[in-house]
């Protein structure tokens, strides 16, 4: 596991293991994101991706070990993590029937967030949400507009921690390009990001670290080295032969 | 709090099909309680057409007849049991007991009972009061609203969003549900008020119908939520939960019937009417002290007045009239018992069966339950024991008989535990 500076770790998997009806769903996984940091957990479809991001929302109690989100144990402190912690759906479905505004007001109303119109207008300008599309009702957007409403939300609710269930998924490159500038962005200013992904490259393109999962065990770590972008090449190699053994 | 609620108040308005179900249950209230004050309307209407009727009748036998014999045989009476204010929300047995009577001062059990041709505690047909919407229809509306709560979400992805994003889950959920209950319990319950107003029913006797109605929503609210706390398919729950409203609505009313139908022997009204007439019937062709020592035997007051002058006399008459009702009192007797029993029996099936339960206690308070038919028929028996009071002096002790006395005659007098409700 790669070293991270023990005093800057916002989430942190000890030894968490989760079975569910007697089927391991995670073994003993132990990993670190620190602030300001993007950690992509990469997978194949069962490797424990979602699970691991479900045990952080505290959706999966772990069977032994500790999820930690800003240093308390999310199943002693679940509203504290949740508070702090800002999720983004695979598949963000908000309420098609109300408006990107109506949207967003509502969730933050339900998070108790006071925030002002022009707050909101602010935030769908930095994700880029059309202007002309602020008003229509959600089941005219694209699955794009939806994510960056969601994202807009999630940097409204100004939380310091982003977890994130194969955000691109569905996109198209335009999008995904858009949306990688914005994490990164988030993360230059402070954010500490976790995403789970099976998508090589979208991981390699935005991950500071790569932690790579295999039927729920973390068998590999890459990290960024000065500046430079993770080795795609390397990763997916190791992701095949994985996925093969 | 309040924000809350008011978030979750105007995200409700923005649901469609929320709206639609609450629309159908107010309408479906406000018809049931129309329907309910027009036919306690309709009673009260036709109560006071008898009882016109009724006085001219008396009035013109009295002009044509001057001795107490034929007045009292030629006299009817108007016995009736006025609907509640509260009525028109519960109708309750008033559609199974009869309700109004006109009594001779002849003998009373067949009177009372003929018009009941099978025994009322099997007769269960279905009214489409405020009761019956209660009990019966409003499951199915507050299964429609809570249901998918928590599911519906969950289907559409949704749910782990809401729930890492709202600041705690009952803010969430505890919000949600309390508007959509609320809404439909004003929607259900706000027709009833109005009723209620305009009946001017005591307030005491709407408060404990809101009570219940309150305590019934909060049941189905919580079963619906508890039972698709978890679930990903909301058909499945509803399906669920139809199933149980139908054990609860139906399975268990009737099969505790047939249980109690079948363990309860009793006699039926008609046996009481049939026992009563051979009694009377008989009594013409049996020796004269037959009869009046029957008689006297709870009237010793006229245990010296027992003589029978000629072929005819009045006092024989009544006497055996009496003692037609000493004859089917056991039967009669047996039957009250019997209703008394299938009532109480029926009471604990109900705490089996809440919509049972919601619609038994509905009556109480409306005074319209079988309970309320036991004491207006013991009013009836009072009443006509009052008038046999009246006319034996004259009939027995051939006292001195002046048609003005007759203002003194006892008048039917209805009584209520709560005249108010």
């Amino acid at each position: 596991m790669t070293n991270v500076n023990q005093n800057e770790v916002v989430i942190e998997s000890q030894s968490i293991t989760v079975k569910i009806q007697n089927s391991t769903i995670l073994s003993d996984l132990n990993f670190k994101v620190a602030k300001g940091e993007i950690y992509a957990l990469l997978g194949g479809n069962g490797a424990g991706k979602s699970s691991t991001l479900k045990t952080f929302l505290g959706f999966n109690t772990p069977t032994s070990g500790r999820a930690i989100i800003d240093g308390r144990d999310v199943s002693q402190s679940l509203d504290m993590a949740r508070s702090k912690t800002a999720y983004l759906p695979e598949n963000a479905t908000l309420y098609p029937h109300l408006t990107a505004k109506e949207n967003v007001e509502y969730f933050l109303s339900l998070a108790d967030i006071n925030k002002s119109l022009e707050d909101i207008e602010a935030a769908f300008e930095r994700v880029a949400l059309q202007k002309d599309a602020w008003e229509r009702q959600l089941q005219t957007y694209s699955k794009g507009m939806r994510q960056k409403t969601a994202i807009s939300l999630a940097i409204l609710r100004e939380a310091p921690i982003f977890l994130l269930d194969e955000p691109t998924s569905g996109l198209d490159p335009v999008a995904i390009d858009e949306f990688n500038f914005l994490v990164k962005e988030l993360a230059s200013s402070g954010s500490t990001i976790l995403m789970v992904t099976h998508d090589v490259y979208g991981a390699c393109q935005v991950a500071n670290r790569i932690g790579l999962l295999r039927a729920g065990e973390l068998v590999g770590e890459f990290e960024a080295q000065d500046n430079h972008r993770i080795d795609t090449e390397q990763v997916h190699a190791a992701f095949a032969q994985r996925q093969s053994s | 709090m309040m924000r809350q609620i008011n978030r979750e108040w105007r995200f409700m308005l923005r649901q469609r099909y929320v709206m639609v179900i609450l629309l159908c249950s107010f309408l479906v209230s406000t018809f049931s309680v129309t329907t309910g004050l027009s036919e306690v309307n309709a009673q009260r209407q036709t109560i006071e057409r008898l009882k016109q009727a009724d006085i001219i009748d008396r009035t013109k036998a009295q002009a044509k007849y001057d001795d107490a014999g034929s007045l009292a045989y030629y006299s009817f009476h108007l016995v009736y049991s006025e609907p509640s204010n509260l009525a028109f929300a519960a109708l309750g047995e008033r559609d199974v007991y009869p309700w109004k009577h006109r009594i001779r001062m002849l003998a009373l059990e067949g009177q009372i009972y003929e018009s009941d041709a099978q025994n009322a505690e099997l007769a269960q047909a279905g009214k489409i009061d405020f009761a019956f919407v209660i009990s019966v229809l409003s499951p199915f509306f507050l299964i429609l609203l809570f249901h998918d709560l928590i599911a519906s979400e969950r289907a559409s992805g949704r749910h782990n969003l809401l729930v890492t994003t709202a600041k705690s889950v009952y803010a969430l959920w505890g919000a949600r549900a309390a508007v959509r209950f609320g809404a439909i319990f004003l929607c259900v319950l706000l027709p009833f008020y109005i009723g209620a107003a305009i009946s001017d029913a005591a307030l005491g006797a709407v408060l404990q119908i809101t009570l219940w109605c309150f305590l019934y929503f909060a049941f189905w609210t919580a079963l619906s939520i508890y039972l698709g706390r978890n679930a990903n398919s909301a058909p499945r729950i509803a399906s669920a939960l139809i199933g149980l409203w139908a054990l609860f609505a139906f399975v268990i009313p009737i099969l505790g019937d047939l249980t109690i139908e079948q363990s309860i022997q009793a006699p039926k009204g008609s046996d009481i009417l049939l026992t009563q007439r051979e009694a009377v019937n008989d009594a013409w062709d049996l020796p004269v002290e037959t009869t009046m020592e029957a008689f006297v035997a709870k009237h010793p007051e006229y245990k010296n007045d027992t003589n029978v002058e000629g072929g005819f006399e009045w006092k024989w008459y009544y006497a055996f009239q009496q003692v037609g009702d000493q004859v089917a009192a056991p039967i009669s007797k047996e039957y009250r018992a019997a209703a008394h029993k299938k009532h109480d029996l029926a009471g604990y099936v109900s705490f089996f069966a809440p919509p049972m339960l919601i619609q038994r206690k509905m009556a109480e308070i409306a005074q319209t339950d079988a309970v309320a038919a036991f004491e207006y028929e013991q009013n009836i028996r009072d009443f006509h024991k009052s008038l046999r009071l009246f006319y034996y002096p004259w009939l027995f002790r051939h006292d001195e008989f002046d048609k003005s006395q007759l203002n003194l005659m006892p008048q039917f007098e209805q009584t209520l535990i709560n005249s108010k409700n």
